[in-house]
């Protein structure tokens, strides 16, 4: 069961991380700049992806 | 509760779904075949290939179960999301993990490493517990398969079509190991790590961004952007971090 969740959601930073890029892309879509999302959500995922990478 | 002709996507969505699940599940039976193989010289290939079976049955079994649950989300956004939540998880991971191991910040998986470490255990040796070994290891390294053709089917329709790619990746795996009879460690795994994470990503930040309400400019023509972008960004990770560590080593 644990390799099971392990696998779905991977560990909790991970997890955290990818909430934290949600929060950003609803923020974004919910203000002035929300035309910008799909040029700015790439960048902060790739940002995300360098964290987890240097971790 | 939108369109559904604005949320779901089909035909040109096909062979973007098919080829990711191909090399996701190549990397992935190519893991569960140096586990199967470790076992197989302990208790025999019969012994080792119903474990592996039996793993494959309990795959089948929850992607019908997942095909269902997820059919039975009337919500086409609800379901959008969290499937583009999934895929943008499980792309974070894998790209992360995939610029880590090229950068040299962590060790390239090596397929004869661990099938030596397999063979060294003690209860590989007991039918019983390797029997386990076989079925748990499939079962785990077949559980990413299981949902890259859940997510990409479900959302795509073609959960048929993407079920066929991974079955099509085990028939290669299964035909190259047993020709060579040995841990397929030439696989270059890390590069095709990287190619379906960026890929994931893509089609997770699409899904996502599309789930909550955003209209890309181009519609799916973004896709291939957001591919060729985090692909792009991903060598640029790689090489900035190994830059980093040469200099650091010096």
């Amino acid at each position: 069961m644990q390799g099971f969740i392990k696998t779905l959601i991977g560990d909790r930073t991970t997890l955290a991380v990818a909430v934290a890029d949600v929060l950003i892309a609803l923020a974004l879509l919910h203000s002035p700049a929300a035309r910008f999302s799909g040029l700015v959500l790439p960048l902060c995922l790739l940002a995300s992806v360098a964290f987890l990478a240097r971790r | 509760m939108r369109d559904a002709g604005w949320i779901t996507h089909g035909e040109e969505m096909l062979l973007p779904t098919l080829s990711t699940v191909f090399l996701t599940a190549s990397v992935e039976w190519v893991e569960a075949y140096t586990i199967l193989l470790a076992v197989a010289l302990s208790i025999g290939w019969p012994r080792a290939l119903q474990a592996g079976g039996a793993a494959l049955l309990v795959l089948a079994l929850l992607t019908g179960l997942g095909t269902l649950a997820l059919s039975q989300i009337h919500d086409l956004s609800v379901l959008q999301f969290i499937i583009g939540f999934f895929l943008m998880l499980f792309g974070l991971r894998w790209l992360a993990k995939a610029i880590a191991r090229a950068a040299g910040l962590k060790n390239l998986h090596d397929e004869a490493a661990q099938f030596a470490e397999l063979r060294a255990r003690e209860a590989i040796n007991e039918r019983r517990a390797a029997w386990f070994i076989a079925f748990n290891g499939t079962l785990l390294e077949g559980l990413e398969v299981w949902l890259i053709v859940l997510a990409l089917g479900v959302q795509t329709h073609h959960t048929l079509a993407a079920g066929s790619a991974a079955i099509a990746a085990l028939l290669v795996v299964a035909g190259v190991g047993s020709i060579a009879r040995q841990p397929l460690a030439k696989v270059p795994e890390n590069t095709i790590k990287f190619m379906v994470g960026a890929g994931i990503l893509s089609f997770g930040t699409f899904w996502l961004l599309e789930s909550l309400g955003y209209a890309w400019p181009l519609g799916e023509a973004c896709l291939p952007a957001l591919f060729g972008f985090n692909l792009l960004g991903g060598l640029l990770l790689v090489r900035c971090f190994s830059v980093r560590r040469t200099g650091m080593a010096r």
